[in-house]
């Protein structure tokens, strides 16, 4: 459909001089008035959070219109919804979410509203990061009584540089397959993203070297695939359980936990509230770690290499 | 626009009348607080449905929500009593801190996290259904007809307490009936388009009404005017600049009723200058 209106396009500007083209022009003309998406030669693609629209932007670059509706330091859990993102899944030609309940609490009322068959589960429009992907801590009864688990398992996965190829890759051929005419362009994009983090990965491997296997503290179970990579312990929480307010029996623990485990870094997100991390981070002498699981969530990290080149040289300088 | 904004339009269309004139007896009354406290009240009943494990969207749930906004509307009718030291208003900001601070203690220990109640609860105005509106204007109209049949004794109760009493009118079996129908608005109108529109639906329009008129028909249908144009406005500038559209609304209302204002203070400056006020 793409490609046919596009070659009409450019038959009757080719020719303008002749009448019938002429006419056909105007009839194309009134054709892309009614129908500006099918018209347009670029996807429109929607990514739900910044993780995955960082990804989608090294795999279409300018040949895709990436929309993403959560901000990097918004907590993907809450995302207040504008007009304009109903207008975007409405107009999306492939949405990229994480299929892993990250976004359940805002993302399918919007779906609803949107109503665009296209980018139902299942189809071809619909690319869900974690398909593909082994995700960790799945609770092994799903009663919920244990916080606000994700019954799937842990959804903040892309934090994983390893995990983050398969979803670049997952995204390429999501994007090869609605928009063939630039498979190669998407492929080689591809390609230039897993040669650079295959780089990175030795890079990133050799900074942390020094410090792994030691224990950090942070305020929400974000971080089990980013410890599992690099070779650290993330699993003392300021949250009692997920979603749940830090409590002062909790933090006493905590506290506990930290000075017998020598434990010298806390890791908080933007949305988190720092000034509990801070009272902690007071009475155990530990540093406060400015995180985020987003690119851009950070000064200076617009690029997924940027983050994770920033989170890997902030915790380790902190453990240091 | 239309594709998104639509259903968004016909809630503000079809469902602010009833409070408009819920707002006109809420101002009259001095208890500006009291949907909040109501909404709250509600929420608690959700979170002890939630430490039950019950599910979100069914009857029971409901039922234990109206519990606890009809405990709340009896609470509210014995206090209202007529001549009591306590101002109504306090008891309604105490009932409000006290059911959130409940509502958070059962979650800690329900310890679900607090993503369903907030859907659950807040709704947003861009998002409404068309079944939701529906449903809700539905029961709009049921207690509507049922204020409208019962409308002498509402307004007296409300606007004419010492005549309320001194007919012999049980009051606060009036005040109870009042505020139960009352809970039962304020809390699907919530679940529809969020506590800040339900608290500015039922407010602005009637401090307007109020500003520009003294009788009650009057102040309705400006009220009513209000709460349209405020609404649609608001959805309109809401689209046009990609804000929230709860919060885009209640700025607009805002707007709206400082113009009033000022209208309603160059009107009786002017009134004074011909000397009508004089002549009263």
């Amino acid at each position: 459909m793409k490609n046919y209106f596009r070659s009409q396009v450019v038959a009757g500007i080719a020719d303008p001089g002749n009448r019938h083209h002429r006419c056909r022009l105007q009839l194309l003309a009134a054709a892309l008035a009614l129908l500006p998406l099918v018209a347009s030669a670029k996807l429109n693609v929607v990514a739900t959070l910044p993780d995955f629209g960082a990804l989608a932007r090294e795999i279409g670059g300018d040949k895709i219109n990436l929309v993403v509706l959560a901000k990097p330091t918004e907590d993907p859990h809450f995302v207040d919804a504008r007009p304009s993102f109903v207008v975007s899944l409405r107009n999306a030609d492939v949405l990229i979410d994480g299929g892993a309940e990250l976004e359940l609490g805002w993302l399918p009322p919007l779906l609803q509203n949107a109503r665009n068959p296209k980018i139902e589960i299942g189809k071809p429009g619909r690319a869900q990061a974690s398909q593909g992907i082994r995700l960790m801590n799945v609770p092994t009864n799903v009663t919920r009584a244990a916080g606000d688990v994700h019954a799937l398992g842990n959804p903040h996965f892309t934090v994983d540089p390893i995990i983050a190829k398969a979803i670049a890759q997952h995204i390429a051929q999501s994007f090869s397959a609605l928009d063939p005419a630039n498979a190669a362009f998407y492929d080689a994009n591809y390609k230039k993203f897993e040669a650079a983090i295959n780089a990175k990965l030795q890079e990133w491997g050799a900074t942390m070297l020094p410090v792994k296997g030691q224990h950090v503290v942070a305020y929400h179970d974000s971080w089990p695939y980013f410890a599992h990579r690099f070779g650290l312990n993330i699993d003392i929480f300021l949250e009692p359980k997920p979603g749940i307010p830090p409590s002062p029996s909790h933090l006493t623990e905590v506290i506990a936990q930290m000075r017998a485990q020598h434990i010298k870094a806390i890791i908080v997100e933007p949305f988190h509230d720092r000034r509990i991390a801070e009272k902690v981070a007071s009475a155990t002498g530990a540093k406060v770690v400015e995180f985020s699981q987003f690119p851009g969530g950070l000064p200076g990290t617009d690029s997924y290499v940027k983050l994770i080149d920033a989170l890997v040289s902030r915790l380790a300088a902190a453990l240091k | 626009m239309w594709e998104v904004m639509f259903w968004p339009i016909v809630a503000c269309v079809l469902l602010p009348w009833l409070l408009v004139y819920l707002g006109l007896h809420v101002v009259q009354r001095g208890i500006i607080f009291i949907d909040i406290a109501m909404a709250q009240m509600a929420s608690l009943g959700i979170c002890l449905a939630v430490l039950f494990h019950l599910d979100l969207q069914g009857w029971a749930t409901f039922s234990i929500a109206l519990g606890f906004t009809l405990i709340g509307g009896a609470i509210f009718s014995v206090t209202g009593k007529r001549s009591s030291q306590i101002p109504q208003e306090a008891v309604i900001g105490i009932s409000y801190v006290v059911a959130a601070a409940a509502a958070v203690l059962l979650l800690s220990r329900a310890a679900e996290g607090d993503e369903e109640i907030k859907n659950m609860l807040v709704g947003n105005i861009l998002l409404v259904t068309p079944h939701e509106v529906w449903k809700c204007f539905a029961l709009f109209v049921a207690v509507g007809v049922f204020h409208f049949s019962l409308r002498r004794n509402f307004l007296l109760v409300s606007f004419d307490r010492d005549g309320a009493y001194q007919k012999g009118l049980r009051v606060r079996w009036w005040d109870f009936l009042f505020y139960a129908v009352f809970g039962l608005v304020v809390t699907s109108f919530v679940r529809i388009a969020g506590v800040l529109l339900v608290f500015s639906y039922l407010i602005v329009p009637a401090v307007c009404g109020i500003n520009l008129a003294t009788r009650i028909s009057h102040r309705l249908l400006i009220g009513w005017m209000i709460a349209w144009l405020g609404g649609i406005a608001g959805l309109f500038l809401s689209f046009w600049w990609d804000l929230p559209s709860g919060a885009a609304i209640v700025c607009t209302f805002g707007a709206l009723l400082i113009l009033i204002s000022f209208f309603a203070l160059w009107q009786h400056r002017r009134a004074h200058s011909i000397g009508i006020s004089d002549s009263r």
